[in-house]
């Protein structure tokens, strides 16, 4: 037999081997899986348009088969390749067989590369299958049905993937654990590798992109992503390239690109030459011993062997046995696991590994507008709570396996077995020690937070400090019962299966289901979330007061499994070999009926705790009952009354009274409705939210409207004729989101302990007047998006938002317990406290379109004329936040409108929501959102946000938009400008800068090609118009603004709103862009922008070519070519540079100061599409780059790459 | 005393590695003698509590083994056929572990116990030393010393003297001699001098039955008269063997000293009377079962 025959041999019986090893059943079973749903399309590129006949991505081109592929490597495969390939020598030494091998002519490298080649060969095969089987149901059974998802059939599209993404990164997971099974022979290293990388790879070098990072380390980290998906990302899919090039260009890989891959590949090969080398070592020449091991060894050698050993008998010894108790024995196991811990280098490699990974992940964190976050004790608790437990739990899957299989693996199982300690106090004992390093982890992960908190506090001047609180609470409440029942349920699967690596395939595959069912949709309940995951949105109002009760019955259902589980591993637990026909007997009806029987008692509290969870759950405000009337709603309405134009309401007159604590509230309240139109009403309908029962009364008296599913219509006794009014009072009470909640989440609006935030917006807590044609609307009878006419603008527009008709006023009378401070909309015009209770009565001094009612324990900054009320710790960036309201409220005043209210205020609310909304004069905001964003001196993220919300009393609630497209840009795309406008003004162009380039790169990465419209044509419903609305949107009204000029624009702005506020037209774009054209100087020019920013979808894309310096006399020239690759055709300066623009130095609170070396000269282009032109810039300076559009002027993408450095 | 009736061990496959087994064993110590294979580990294994037998009982001083296993673990001392220990511990650290897990007590406390035990073994010398460090006899002696500790009154003892240097094979023996005056010890193995030298019963195990229960004394004296010995050319042996019952040949410095085994009639020529031996009886026994006529032989045996 040669030397290959012999490869060969040893290759196959590995391959046959690793057939039958149940984790690769496993892994078939998963790839199976996804091949077949991930051709339902759930998977796709983001690109494409949304409405019905919109090209779509196919699942079959060849980048949508390489974003499927990097990731499923890499996420699954390198997990279940780490393990098999790791164990293989681990295994073989374990059965004591290679020395009987290399007693033949098998060399140990032809004896690992087998090993090698085996079981890559495994993987191969089940990859073949999973390509195999995509193949099949892309092309044969959906591809059948017509789907347009899928393209035609090109085994190309398959296999260069897999070329490129795949063989590198099975030849590297499977290479280097195979090396580090072979050197070390320790299981948990061969485990360590592919976790960290899988770490390392999926929150940080396939992920972590923020705005700022430089464009070389990001090129870095994509040659060193293993799984090439950001290489795939930042090339070709962040920025949309449209669906027809997804769908029909190929993948063509850069060389640094493609050496890298080849670099993976080789790393795993060299590893696998390693291995045979040092097994080579190891096996034949006694092992690989360094210079202290040999000295020792030596040492030993010498050590003398007794002659004389005692003659005494055992009977001397004079010993008894008396079993161990059973906390002994527990105690004395444990302490032994801890021992082997110890002693074991996993732990000193996984706890640092997993600390590094929590830790960075949450330096690293990315807020609102990829500003850094501020790092509090309650947001590190509740953020890192996900990502400990899913690591943890990995660890203690792979500890406490291979605890109960440690026996069996060094042989002492049958003397272990055959000792008296009882099973019982074993398994525990193996547990409890084992937790050892789930406690060992999240003590260190504690420490590690308490050190960055402080260094934060120390270091980088912020003012929080440490708080042990939030991370007991959490962690305790959620990891540890997680911890017990896993390792339970680990210990239990053992014991059943009796083989490690079924255990290891179930186990991952029971936590790879659940996080990846969690993170696509799937919304377990409190009854099947047995992980824990997303269970904390923590709130430093108050903590838990959303979900304690279900959190709390949902860890004690976790934890009363544990009893049955522990019963089930006593019973099934490998100290006595099973006989094959005792299983069969056990397995009969009878016996197992009976084993039921037996079981059931520890089954009971499970059962009753999930019983309670599941119904308690369905009655609550979540459960299907819950929206039965909104079904109801929908059907008996909405033929009747969608197109119902309702009169206007003038005044609301509120009485509120709020129990925090039991999440109730007693409404009494009366609507005051005004005809401001041309024809009589005979029917007024009012929607209810669930608060039966309600009273209601019709000019003051008791009134019985007729009740369509909470669509209540009045009938006046005669018609409201025009220019008439009408009240329609109301009375009721009721609890807020009623029962306990059906799966974990946060909540829009709510009345808690914490706080409480309600809006007039839908029926949460007041009626609404006419029908809302949202409600009752899920999958089953949704439409397409309405089809609007270019002309649909003409005439009356209703308001996007709002109650529709002129603006009117409020009266909120609110009862609350004292320490509470209650917000309306309006000024305050009484405040006092009877009996423990405060009564507070806010009144509107000026009309307002919509009304919201805030509260909770506050403190109060006050500013001129504006007011901030926060959580008494909350004050870290209350002087930038009321330096932003002051400064809107001035600003917007002189720029847009004179705000007309007393006071502008800030309410604070619990993180339960994470929104913002500019209610009129009672501005919300999430306690995440801008109090405790870590504003630093470039982001000002918490100046930014409160710009931004403040806007919206101009742009949302003086001028209300229209329903229809473009209307939503009026009110965000106009809040975003102002913000721009905003942050020059108080912080000069630096700023003004850094965000309009943030925001053009939210634009850039958030667009779809294909889906987007023009800004008169966007509505919302297609995929990628939130990034148009809000960014393009601000962007394009900045560069009208340089068409127009400042002054101009500005004008133009005012008496726009002056004119719509109030007017029954309520306006969009055409209307403001009509008023606007009368403002602007040059009518042509303005036409012109208009017509390629608004009425047509443009964006141009600089490069540079050809670029050149050269010395003439005293200064120097610049030559070079610059092409627009993108579309529209603008102005744009080029510029050459030397220096930092921008100084520190001085730098009072952010403002703008330039650098002393600072020079730049300029010259200007104008581009169209696909045009190109020369340049010379002369300078009297030697210039060290080249960009285009300096001081950030036009809109474009990739404005990064747009630049030429010497 | 241990009883056992009826034992029946089918493994999947199916391989039916005891085929309804009956022995009762006394107090005392007691050899199970058999080829590889034979089921003698399979036995010791379900008498251990670490194996689930298909069907059968086994008693020991009246309680049910396999109704309940965890009787016997209170009583018992077990050294497997094959075993390991924590690798990262000393010899010592390992034994200790062991003796509290036993529930061992000893006036002189555990720690002192495991030195002492080491001693009896004559391991004192490696305690501190980490068990991976350990020869495959200095492992075997830890097995011996862990077996021995507490006052088991069963002991099992699998294959015992394998990998046992002489020295210490008869140290083992002075061991087990002395601990069987007033309890049971179960001995398997193949080598028939440590049943000889050990053992005043044996019971022979072939293909998962017992074909002898016997002593050696019993067993040697059935065969008296009917072994003898001698020296045959190469060229002689296959007329040997096909004439005769040929216990043993061993070729030794080029010639084959063979004993044979001869009812009746002349023995070949250069042949005579010798000593019968434990391992005729066994090789005998063996060879009968191999050839179908195992019972008649088994019975002369038992007889």
């Amino acid at each position: 037999m040669n030397s290959f025959a012999r490869w060969w041999e040893v290759a196959r019986r590995e391959f046959l081997a690793g057939l039958r090893r149940p984790s690769n059943w496993v892994l078939l079973l998963i790839v199976g899986l996804m091949a077949w749903f991930l051709s339902e399309g759930s998977v796709t590129i983001s690109t494409g348009g949304s409405g019905v006949g919109a090209e779509r991505p196919h699942i079959t081109s060849v980048f949508n088969q390489s974003l499927i592929q990097c990731v499923i490597i890499m996420v699954i495969a390198a997990w279940f390749m780490a393990i098999s390939c790791g164990m293989v020598v681990i295994r073989d030494l374990e059965l004591q067989v290679v020395e009987m091998f290399h007693s033949t002519r098998l060399t140990p490298r032809e004896y690992v590369w087998g090993k090698f080649g085996g079981a890559v060969g495994v993987f191969a095969a089940i990859w073949m299958f999973y390509l195999g089987l995509s193949m099949f149901a892309a092309h044969v059974v959906r591809g059948a049905g017509g789907s347009d998802l899928v393209g035609e059939f090109a085994l190309g599209n398959y296999l260069f993937p897999t070329l490129l993404f795949g063989v590198p990164q099975i030849l590297l997971f499977a290479g280097v654990p195979f090396l580090l099974g072979t050197w070390t022979r320790r299981p948990i290293l061969v485990f360590a590798f592919p976790l960290a990388a899988i770490l390392v790879t999926m929150t940080f070098l396939s992920s972590w992109s923020p705005s700022w990072l430089p464009p070389e380390i990001n090129r870095l980290l994509m040659l060193l992503d293993p799984s090439g998906s950001r290489w795939l990302n930042e090339t070709f899919l962040t920025v949309d390239r449209g669906v027809e090039f997804y769908n029909t260009a190929p993948l063509d890989p850069d060389t640094g690109f493609l050496l890298s891959r080849m670099a993976f590949g080789l790393v795993g090969l060299a590893a696998v030459a390693g291995a045979a080398r040092v097994y080579a070592r190891r096996t034949l020449a006694g092992g690989v011993e360094s210079r202290f091991l040999r000295r020792l060894r030596r040492r030993r050698a010498a050590l003398p062997v007794p002659a004389t050993p005692s003659k005494a008998t055992v009977a001397d010894l004079e010993m008894a046995t008396r079993p161990l108790g059973f906390w002994k024995a527990t105690k004395l196991i444990a302490r032994s696991e801890v021992r082997d811990l110890v002693v074991r280098p996993g732990m000193y490699l996984f706890v640092p590994l997993i600390l590094f990974q929590v830790l960075t992940a949450t330096v690293l964190a990315i807020g609102p507008f990829n500003s850094r976050i501020l790092l509090t004790s309650g947001a590190l608790a509740a953020s890192q709570l996900n990502t400990l437990n899913l690591l943890i739990c990995f660890l203690l899957l792979f500890y406490t396996v291979e605890s109960l299989h440690k026996e069996r693996s060094r042989r002492l199982h049958e003397i272990f077995s055959s000792t008296p300690v009882g099973t019982g106090a074993v398994l525990l004992g193996k547990t409890l020690g084992n937790s050892v390093v789930a406690g060992f982890i999240l003590l260190a992960a504690l420490i590690g937070d308490a050190v960055m908190i402080g260094w934060q506090q120390l270091f980088g001047g912020s003012p929080v400090g440490f708080d042990a609180f939030p991370f007991l609470a959490a962690w305790g409440l959620v990891l540890i019962p997680t911890f017990i029942f896993w390792t339970a349920l680990i210990t239990a699967l053992f014991s059943l299966f009796r083989s490690r690596y079924a255990v290891y395939g179930v186990g991952t595959a029971l936590i790879i289901y659940t996080v990846f069912d969690m993170q696509t949709g799937g919304s377990p309940t409190w009854v099947t979330n047995w992980l824990g995951w997303n269970f904390v949105s923590w709130s430093d109002m108050g903590p838990f007061t959303l979900h304690g009760t279900p959190l709390v019955l949902n860890r004690l259902l976790y934890l009363s499994l544990v009893p049955l589980l522990v019963a089930l591993s006593v019973k099934w637990f490998g100290r006595q070999d099973f006989d094959a026909m005792g299983i069969v007997h056990r397995i009969r009806p009878k016996p197992l009926l009976l084993g039921t029987l037996r079981a059931l008692p520890f089954a009971a509290p499970a059962i009753i705790l999930a019983s309670t969870l599941a119904m308690k759950g369905e009655s609550g405000y979540q459960g299907d009952a819950a929206d039965e009337w909104t079904e109801d709603y929908w059907r008996k309405n909405t033929a009747t009354w969608t197109d119902f134009r309702m009169p206007s309401v003038t005044h609301v007159d509120m009485n509120l009274d709020f129990e925090p604590g039991e999440r109730s509230v007693a409404v009494e309240g009366e609507y005051t409705f005004h005809n401001h139109r041309d024809h009589a009403y005979e029917r007024i309908p009012v929607t209810a939210g669930p608060w039966d029962p309600i009273e209601w009364t019709m000019e003051g008296e008791s009134y019985e409207p007729d009740d369509r599913a909470n669509l209540f219509v009045f009938t006046p006794d005669e018609p409201l004729e025009p220019g008439d009014s009408l009240t329609i009072g109301f009375s009721y009470d009721f609890v807020f989101m009623e029962g306990m909640s059906k799966r974990p989440g946060g909540a829009g609006q709510f009345i808690l302990e914490s706080g409480i935030v309600l809006t007039a917006f839908s029926p949460t807590f007041a009626p609404v007047p006419g029908y809302l044609p949202g409600i009752g609307v899920d999958g089953d009878n949704s439409s397409e998006p309405r089809d609007y006419e270019d002309d649909f603008f003409e005439g009356e527009t209703e308001p996007l938002f709002g109650w529709g008709g002129a603006p009117f006023t409020v009266r909120t009378r609110i009862t609350t317990p004292e320490a509470y401070t209650a917000n309306g909309v309006g000024r305050k015009v009484s405040d006092e406290v009877v009996d423990g209770r405060r009564t507070v009565v806010w009144e509107t001094d000026h009309p307002v379109s919509l009304f919201n009612v805030v509260a909770g324990k506050y403190a109060v900054s006050e500013g001129d004329g504006t007011a901030i009320y926060h959580h008494p710790d909350h004050d870290y960036n209350i002087e930038e936040m009321t330096a932003a309201l002051d400064a809107a409220r001035r600003y917007y005043s002189e720029w847009f409108y004179p705000f007309p209210w007393e006071l502008l205020k800030i309410s604070e609310f619990p993180a339960y929501a994470g929104y913002a909304q500019g209610f009129p004069t009672n501005i919300t905001f999430s306690e995440g959102i801008g109090f405790l964003a870590k504003s630093d001196p470039l982001s000002h993220v918490a100046f930014m946000v409160v710009a931004h919300e403040a806007a919206h009393q101009w742009w949302g609630n003086l001028l209300t938009p229209g329903e229809g497209p473009g209307g939503n840009i009026l009110s965000e795309g106009m809040a975003h400008y102002a913000t721009t406008l905003l942050h020059g003004q108080v912080y000069g162009d630096r700023y003004r800068i850094e965000f309009s380039k943030r925001i053009e790169e939210s634009y850039g990465d958030g667009r779809f090609v294909d889906s987007e419209r023009a800004m008169v044509k966007t509505d919302g419903s297609r995929a990628g118009d939130g990034t148009v609305t809000y960014d393009k949107g601000g962007w394009v009204m900045w560069m009208l603004q340089q068409e127009m000029g400042r002054d101009n624009i500005l004008a133009g702005l005012r008496a726009f709103i002056a004119k719509y506020n109030p007017d029954p037209d309520f306006p969009v774009i055409q209307d403001m862009l009509a008023v606007l054209r009368d403002f602007a100087p040059d009518t042509t020019a303005f036409d012109d922008f208009a017509a390629q920013w608004f009425h047509d979808v443009v964006v141009p894309e600089y490069e540079f070519s050809d670029v050149t310096k050269e010395r003439e006399g005293d200064g120097w020239v610049v030559r070079g070519t610059v092409a627009n690759a993108g579309t529209g055709r603008m102005r744009v300066e080029v510029g050459a540079v030397v220096g930092e623009r921008w100084s520190d130095e001085g730098d009072d609170r952010g403002r703008t100061v330039v650098a002393d070396g600072y020079r730049d000269a300029r010259t200007a282009v104008v581009l169209g599409a696909g045009e190109s032109a020369e340049f010379v810039i002369r300078a009297d300076f030697e210039p060290e780059r080249v960009l285009i559009d300096p001081d950030v002027l036009v809109l474009q993408l990739n404005r990064e790459a747009a630049v030429f450095e010497w | 005393m241990l009883e056992i009736r009826n034992l029946v061990k089918v493994y999947p496959g199916p391989v039916a590695a005891l085929q309804g087994v009956s022995l009762d064993v006394p107090q005392g110590m007691f050899g199970l003698l058999g080829p590889n294979g034979a089921g003698k580990t399979t036995l010791m294994r379900i008498v251990a509590g670490l194996l689930e037998p298909t069907s059968g009982t086994v008693h020991f001083n009246g309680e049910d083994i396999v109704a309940d296993p965890r009787r016997i673990r209170r009583q018992l001392g077990y050294l497997p056929q094959d075993f390991g220990f924590y690798p990262h511990l000393t010899g010592e650290s390992m034994l200790r572990f062991l003796l509290v897990l036993k529930g061992v007590q000893a006036p002189q406390g555990v720690k002192r116990l495991a030195s002492e035990l080491l001693d009896r073994v004559n391991l004192s010398y490696a305690a501190k030393r980490k068990v991976k460090g350990y020869s495959g006899g200095m492992r075997q002696r830890l097995g011996i010393a862990q077996a021995l500790a507490g006052d088991p009154r069963l002991l099992v003892v699998d294959e015992p003297t394998a990998g046992l240097d002489p020295e210490e094979r008869l140290r083992f023996y002075r061991l087990l001699a002395e601990l069987a005056e007033d309890r049971t010890v179960l001995l398997s193995t193949h080598i028939v001098d440590d049943i000889s030298v050990l053992c005043p019963r044996v019971a022979i195990m072939y293909d998962g039955r017992f074909v002898a229960d016997t002593t050696p004394a019993e067993a040697r004296s059935r065969l008296a008269g009917t072994i003898y010995q001698g020296v045959v050319e190469k060229d002689d042996l296959d007329r040997i063997d096909r004439d005769y019952r040929v216990t043993q040949a061993i070729l030794f410095e080029g010639r084959n000293e063979v004993r044979i085994h001869l009812d009746e009639g002349p023995p070949p020529e250069g042949f005579e009377a010798a000593e019968p031996t434990l391992e005729d009886a066994y090789l005998l026994l063996a060879q009968a079962n191999a050839s179908g006529n195992g019972s008649a032989v088994a019975e002369e045996a038992r007889s």
